[in-house]
């Protein structure tokens, strides 16, 4: 019956598992958060797939440019948005519109100008290959009156376009990387915050309860709070891979490819950062905990944690340019874990810079639980009232 | 000195500039019943903690079997805390599974020692239900399982009669003498003195946070009998006899309480009652529990 410390961690954590996966608030929330993901991977690329359609009716005048539109609009290149153009001869653009089918009409009136002629509204694309076609068809009557070869008149209404030469080029990214470090970011933000909470819950729901009595009489305070610590960190990590893997199994549903090996190439470090950055303040939400006594407490003694969370999210997110503010932010261990996945997103961290910033975050995250430990340890049995910092910081180096 | 003899030494603490304990020692052994009585605030949960680690006192020690409270020696304590504590969103059943496994019990022997304990408590039909959801008295009783679903070899319990109806009340006397006869010392705190004079082998009668009393309860309220005598007469009421050196402290329906001087014979008192008429009792008068505590505290 002798303790054995990682048994009896193991089953700490155990119960804290336990205790949130039959949580119906956060399994409800982890299955909205996950719908959103795959709504919002899924969704866009279900309405961009598709090239809209329009049936033009152009009368005898107006017949080039209509051709020449679908033309542009079946290829014209990637200034020209694409478009399935029908065209159907008419002599009355007014009447054609009775059709509802026809979305627009064209002609050419006395001074030679296109003429579009719709119901409510033309089509923003419909619109722009129209007069791309227009110039196109004025530019070649123009070339021809002028006596210009069909080669000399290519040139002309298709110029070579300059060949661009990159020194440092970016990788070609399907997904922003901007998009990426939001997506992180406000998952981060919303994964910490649940379970910084649920520790500090898990843990002044033992003091109001007084089971701290039995446990502590039963086990070390540390290994206690080690196995709080390490059930929601295992908790936390589970969540986000989950979101993120519903996420990457989304875009592979829809056959984008591209955004799971981009989003996997990141993911690693973003994922290393949360988890590193997870325990450096583990332990100070579980003594958020056990400063209070009851827990209505708990909303004035985890304001500073929450402020923790909450800067380097809106940090992450706002200082997106490299400068030397990002840089540096992206070394200070509260907002590196987040700023420094996010350069190396961007482009912009050298190979080295990552394993620094996470050896400052890691000696930070060992000051931290030390600090944490000591003050969970001199505040969890006061279960008379609310405890200072530096009452639970002088018990806890007599305990 | 009996192998599993727990033993307090000097235990003192102070709550800022308020001595909690004062030297507090006394003995719990093995086989006994050892009640703990005191006033509100006197100290008896501060001890209570101290025993089983929570709290760490200024000064003093506390061993078992000779040893000190290590860890794995606490592990072997049934602790039920004054204030109590459980789960209260935990269901029943479970939370003593987990508490039994914390202190080291395999899950498969902790499931049916408590499934065993709730059958004798009467709570198997609440076993699933969460703790929250049942009366103040039957979270007691499972707190009382929780004390005792590792087999504990010392058992601590802080006021576990309280909030207890008459009937759970003696289902946990017999818990607790049962365990004090299989060899557990058991030490529990209580304000019913009636209870502890009825349940206890030893006292321990703490005041102001120094032990006043400790030791086998006969004869501690032998100790502080003094020299009164009870005696009845049959077919006589209100016997009031006038003797040299004795005072009629009260002349009852059934009996007579005398007070002896140091130099008086009670043999002359037994005499004279013989003189009276057939004598159906006479014995020395011993101080209820309340006497005692109303004289300590005084």
């Amino acid at each position: 019956m002798n303790a054995s410390r990682s048994d009896l961690i193991r089953l700490v954590a155990g119960r804290e598992i336990a205790v949130k996966l039959r949580d119906k608030g956060f399994l409800a929330s982890t299955l909205v958060f996950i719908a959103v993901i795959v709504i919002a991977v899924v969704v866009p690329a279900l309405i961009e797939g598709d090239t809209p359609e329009y049936t033009v009716s152009a009368s005898s005048e107006a017949r080039p440019v209509a051709e020449t539109a679908a033309a542009l609009g079946s290829d014209g290149g990637p200034s020209l948005p694409a478009a399935d153009i029908t065209v159907m001869d008419t002599d009355d653009p007014a009447a054609s519109l009775t059709d509802p089918e026809v979305a627009a009409a064209l002609a050419i009136d006395a001074d030679g100008g296109v003429v579009i002629t719709a119901r409510e509204s033309v089509p923003g694309d419909l619109e722009e290959l129209v007069a791309a076609a227009s110039a196109v068809v004025t530019a070649q009557a123009v070339a021809a009156d002028a006596g210009l070869s069909a080669d000399q008149l290519a040139a002309l209404t298709s110029p070579t376009a300059p060949r661009v030469e990159l020194l440092e080029p970016k990788p070609d990214q399907p997904v922003p990387p901007e998009l990426v470090i939001i997506i992180f970011g406000f998952m981060f933000y919303f994964t910490v915050l649940t379970f910084g909470v649920a520790i500090a819950q898990s843990v002044v729901e033992e003091k109001s309860s007084r089971v701290v009595e039995i446990l502590v009489a039963a086990l070390p305070i540390r290994w206690l709070l080690a196995g709080k610590v390490l059930g929601n960190t295992v908790m936390a990590l589970g969540q986000v891979l989950l979101i993120v893997g519903a996420g990457l199994l989304g875009s592979k549903a829809i056959g984008k490819g591209e955004i799971v090996t981009q989003v996997l190439g990141v993911s690693g470090w973003f994922l290393a950062f949360f988890v590193l950055g997870f325990l450096m303040l583990a332990c100070l939400w579980a003594v958020a905990g056990s400063l209070a006594s009851r827990v209505e407490e708990l909303q004035s003694t985890t304001l500073y944690m929450q402020i923790a969370v909450m800067v380097p999210f809106f940090a992450a997110i706002l200082i997106q340019d490299e400068s030397p503010l990002r840089v540096a932010l992206s070394y200070f261990p509260l907002t590196a874990p987040l700023l420094m996945p996010a350069r190396i997103a961007t482009g912009d961290a050298a190979v080295w810079e990552p394993w620094a910033a996470m050896g400052v975050v890691a000696l930070t995250a060992l000051a931290l639980v030390a600090v944490g430990a000591r003050l969970y340890s001199g505040s969890v049995l006061n279960t008379s009232a609310r405890t200072k910092l530096g009452g639970a910081w002088a018990a806890g180096g007599r305990g | 000195m009996t192998q599993a003899t727990l033993q307090v030494q000097e235990l003192t603490h102070d709550f800022g500039d308020r001595r909690a304990l004062d030297g507090v020692s006394f003995e719990v052994r093995p086989g006994r019943l050892t009640g703990f009585v005191g006033a509100n605030g006197a100290g008896k949960t501060t001890t209570m903690r101290a025993i089983v680690g929570v709290l760490a006192p200024d000064a003093g020690r506390v061993t078992f079997r000779g040893e000190p409270m290590t860890l794995d020696v606490r592990r072997r304590i049934g602790y039920m805390p004054e204030e109590r504590g459980l789960y209260p969103k935990m269901k029943v059943a479970e939370q003593l599974v987990y508490l039994a496994r914390i202190l080291g019990v395999e899950r498969a022997t902790a499931q049916s020692r408590a499934t065993e304990l709730l059958e004798t408590l009467g709570l198997t039909d609440r076993a699933h239900d969460l703790l929250h959801t049942l009366s103040l008295g039957n979270q007691q009783r499972v707190q009382v399982a929780a004390a005792l679903i590792h087999e504990p070899d010392l058992l601590i319990l802080d006021e576990p009669f309280s909030g207890l109806d008459p009937i759970a009340m003696e289902t946990m006397a017999a818990h607790l003498r049962a365990r004090a006869e299989a060899g557990v010392p058991v030490l529990f705190s209580s304000h019913q003195l009636d209870l502890v004079e009825r349940l206890c082998d030893d006292l321990v009668l703490i005041h102001e946070g120094q032990v006043v009393a400790a030791g086998d309860a006969r004869a501690l309220r032998e100790e502080r009998a003094g020299r009164r005598y009870r005696v009845a007469v049959e077919g006589v009421a209100g016997w009031a006899p006038a003797l040299a050196g004795m005072t009629v402290v009260e002349a009852g329906e059934r009996a007579t309480l005398v007070d002896l001087d140091d130099a008086a014979d009670p043999q002359a008192l037994l005499a004279a009652a013989q003189a009276e008429g057939p004598v159906s009792h006479f014995s020395r008068a011993l101080p209820s529990l309340a006497d005692l505590f109303a004289e300590v505290v005084r």
